[in-house]
C-alpha cells in the first residue's frame, strides 16, 4: 500500500515535471526554431548541432555538467541560491531545467522543419495586407503549422516523462520533489520488487505508445492535407532571381 | 453613362521616385527614375529583365536593395539614412502570380483578413465582391478554386486593403486566354471605378496593350524607356526578336451582325476611314458603341497597293503616304501614314522593288478583318 502511494506521488511529480518542461520548451523552442529556420549564416549548422546534441549525448554527461553548474559552489548555483533562497541542485527546478535542455531537440526540430517548409510566400502576402510580424506569426504561421506544434508538444512531453539519466544525476531521489516514475521503477528493481516494477513499466510503455500513435495519427492527417498546400510548389515557376 | 464619365476624368496621379541598385549572383538591377503613375502603367520586359524585382523593391520585399524610394511625398526607403519602411506600413498592394491565398481561410475570411487590418475601411465588401464576381464563391474553400477564381480572390483581397498603389506581378500569366481576357476587363473596370493607380508587370505585349495607358520598357535590369502604350509598342518594333506591329485605339462605331463584322473608326467624329474586324461579343460592356478599343495589327498582315483595290475581298483598305522604307534581308518594312495614324507594313523585297515604292508616294494599305487583333474579340484570335 505504501509503495502504491509513493508511486502515485512519483506519477504526479513526473506529470508536473513534463507539463512544466513542455510549457517552457514551447515558449523558448518556438522562437529558437523560428530563428534557426530563417538563419542564413553559415554557422547555422553549428547551432543546429548544438540543439541536436541531447539526441546523441549520454544523458549522464549532460547531468554531470549540470550538477557541477547547479552546485552552490558554482556561479549559476550561487545566483539561484541568492535570488530564490533555495539550493538548485536536487530540486524540482533543477530537474525541469535539465529536462528542458534534454528534450529541446524534440520540440525545436519539428517546428524548425515546419517553418522552413512554410517559406515566406504567405508571410509576404500577409505583409502586403498590412499585417506586422507578430500578427503574421499568429494569424498565418501558427494555424498553418498547427500539426507540427502538436507533434512538438507531444514529443517533448513524452520524452520528458521517459527521462532517467539527467534526473538521476541532478535530482537525486526526493519523494514529491525529484522522484519521478523512471527512478521509482529503478528503485523497485533494485529492491527485487518486480510486481511493482511491472506495473510501472507496463504503464509507461502503454501510455508512451498511445501518445506516439496520436502523434503519428495527426501527422498523417495534417501531412496529407498540407501537402497540397505547400507554398513552395506554387512558386517554382518564377522569380529565379528574386528567390535566389 | 457614368462609366464614360469616370473614364474621361483625369484620374488620380501619384509620384514615385526610385533610385535603386540590387545585385544577385548573375543579375544586377539598376533604376533611377521619376514616375508619374495614373491609371494603369504597364511594365514590359523579357523574363529576367528585372520587372518583378522592381515591383518587389517598391513593395518593400527586397530589403537588400540599396537606394532611395519616395512615394507620394513620403520617403519609403533611404539607405544613406538607414531608413526602411516595412511593407506592411507602405500602403501598397501586391498581387502575386501565384495567388498566395491563405489555405486555412475561406474566400470570405481571406478578404476580411485585409479589412480587419485597415483602420478606417471605406470600400464595402459587397461592392468588391460584385466587382470581382465573387459573391457566389464567398463561402468556398480557397484550395478548391480554379486559377481564375483564385486570382479574383487575390485581387479582391488586395483591393480591400485599400492601397494607394496596386502592384500586379504577371497576375494572369498562368490563365487560359479566355479567362485572362475576362480578368483584364475586370481589372480595367475596377481601375476606372476606384481610380486606384496600378503598376502591371507582364511579358505579353497584347495584354499590356489592352490594359495599360503607358508602358515602362525594361531590359537587362534597367529601364529602357517610358512612353504612352502605342508609342512604346512602336518603339519596340525595332527589336529583332519582336514581331513588328501597329498598335492603335479605335472607336467602336457600329456592329454589323449580318456580316459578322464590327465597324471601328479612328475617332468618333470621322465618318470615313472605317476599319472592320470580326464581330465583337455583344454581351461585353466594352463593345458598346463609342468605346475605345485597343487593337493590334501585325505588319506581316498588311499589304500595299499603289492603286485603289476596287475588286478585292479584303475589307480594310486605307489610303496613305509612305513615310519610311526600311530594307531588311528578305523583306522591307514600310511605314504608311493614314490620316493621323501610322501603320507598319511588311512586304517582300521583291514586291518593294517591283512596285518601285518611294518615300511620300500615295498608296493603299489592305488587311483582312481578322488581322485586327483585340484582347476581347472572337475566340479564333491568336495573340503574341
Amino acid at each position: 500500500m505504501l509503495t502504491h502511494t509513493a508511486d502515485i506521488l512519483a506519477l504526479t511529480t513526473t506529470l508536473k515535471m513534463a507539463a512544466v518542461t513542455t510549457f517552457i520548451l514551447l515558449i523558448i523552442g518556438t522562437p529558437l526554431a523560428w530563428w534557426l529556420a530563417n538563419m542564413k549564416s553559415r554557422f547555422k549548422v553549428l547551432f543546429e548541432a548544438i540543439v541536436a546534441l541531447p539526441l546523441v549525448l549520454p544523458p549522464t554527461v549532460l547531468g554531470f555538467y549540470l550538477l557541477l553548474a547547479f552546485s552552490p559552489q558554482s556561479l549559476p548555483g550561487q545566483l539561484w541560491q541568492t535570488t530564490t533562497g533555495n539550493q538548485l541542485a536536487f530540486s524540482f527546478s533543477a530537474i525541469v531545467i535539465g529536462s528542458v535542455l534534454y528534450s529541446l531537440p524534440f520540440v525545436v526540430q519539428p517546428l524548425q522543419k515546419a517553418f522552413e517548409q512554410l517559406g515566406d510566400h504567405y508571410l509576404e502576402a500577409a505583409a502586403m495586407l498590412g499585417a506586422g510580424p507578430a500578427d503574421r506569426f499568429f494569424s498565418i504561421v501558427v494555424p498553418l503549422t498547427k500539426a507540427s506544434f502538436i507533434t512538438a508538444t507531444a514529443l517533448g512531453f513524452a520524452h520528458t516523462v521517459g527521462e532517467f539519466g539527467v534526473v538521476l544525476m541532478i535530482g537525486g531521489n526526493i519523494p514529491g520533489e525529484t522522484r519521478v516514475l523512471s527512478i521509482a521503477l529503478f528503485d523497485h528493481v533494485e529492491a527485487f520488487n518486480y510486481s511493482n516494477a511491472h506495473l510501472l513499466s507496463a504503464g509507461l510503455l502503454i501510455s508512451s505508445l498511445l501518445l506516439l500513435s496520436f502523434v503519428y495519427l495527426l501527422g498523417g492527417k495534417y501531412g496529407r492535407k498540407n501537402s497540397n498546400k505547400s507554398p513552395k510548389t506554387l512558386a517554382k515557376v518564377k522569380n529565379k532571381h528574386v528567390n535566389s | 453613362m457614368s462609366k464614360n464619365l469616370t473614364q474621361s476624368l483625369p484620374g488620380k496621379a501619384l509620384n514615385l521616385t526610385i533610385t535603386t541598385n540590387i545585385s544577385f549572383e548573375q543579375f544586377n538591377l539598376s533604376v533611377n527614375e521619376e514616375l508619374t503613375l495614373a491609371g494603369i502603367t504597364g511594365i514590359f520586359g523579357e523574363s529576367g529583365s528585372g520587372k518583378s524585382t522592381l515591383l518587389r523593391i517598391i513593395a518593400g520585399l527586397e530589403k537588400r536593395a540599396d537606394g532611395q524610394l519616395n512615394f507620394n511625398g513620403k520617403e519609403l526607403q533611404n539607405s544613406k539614412k538607414r531608413h526602411f519602411t516595412k511593407p506592411e506600413h507602405r500602403n501598397i498592394g501586391l498581387i502575386f502570380q501565384d495567388s498566395r491565398l491563405f489555405p486555412h481561410l475561406s474566400v470570405l475570411e481571406n478578404l476580411t483578413y485585409a479589412v480587419k487590418r485597415k483602420h478606417q475601411p471605406v470600400l464595402s465588401m459587397e461592392k468588391i465582391l460584385q466587382l470581382t464576381q465573387l459573391t457566389e464563391l464567398q463561402h468556398q474553400n480557397v484550395t478548391r478554386l480554379s486559377g481564375g477564381e483564385k486570382q479574383r480572390v487575390s485581387l479582391a483581397r488586395a483591393l480591400l486593403a485599400e492601397p494607394e498603389l496596386l502592384l500586379l506581378d504577371e497576375p494572369f500569366s498562368a490563365l487560359d486566354k479566355k479567362t485572362k481576357a475576362q480578368m483584364l476587363q475586370i481589372v480595367k473596370t475596377i481601375q476606372q471605378q476606384l481610380d486606384m493607380p496600378m503598376l502591371y508587370v507582364s511579358h505579353s505585349i497584347s495584354e499590356l496593350q489592352f490594359i495599360a495607358k503607358q508602358l515602362i520598357v525594361m531590359s537587362d535590369g534597367s529601364i529602357g524607356y517610358i512612353a504612352p502604350t502605342h508609342q512604346a509598342i512602336h518603339q519596340l518594333n525595332s527589336h529583332e526578336d519582336i514581331a513588328v506591329k501597329t498598335s492603335l485605339s479605335l472607336t467602336i462605331t457600329e456592329h454589323l451582325p449580318k456580316f459578322g463584322l464590327s465597324q471601328l473608326a479612328f475617332s468618333a467624329k470621322s465618318s470615313d476611314n472605317h476599319i472592320y474586324l470580326p464581330l465583337l461579343q455583344q454581351d461585353q460592356q466594352q463593345s458598346t458603341i463609342g468605346q475605345l478599343l485597343p487593337c493590334i495589327i501585325y505588319a506581316r498582315d498588311i499589304s500595299i497597293s499603289t492603286t485603289k483595290p476596287e475588286h478585292s475581298s479584303i475589307v480594310n483598305q486605307l489610303p496613305g503616304t509612305i513615310t519610311e522604307i526600311k530594307q531588311g534581308i528578305t523583306s522591307a518594312l514600310v511605314k504608311v501614314q493614314c490620316a493621323q495614324q501610322e501603320f507598319y507594313a511588311q512586304i517582300s523585297l521583291w514586291s518593294a522593288t517591283r512596285m518601285a515604292l518611294t518615300l511620300n508616294s500615295q498608296v493603299y494599305i489592305q488587311f483582312k478583318a481578322n488581322a485586327v487583333h483585340s484582347f476581347h474579340s472572337t475566340e479564333s484570335e491568336n495573340h503574341a
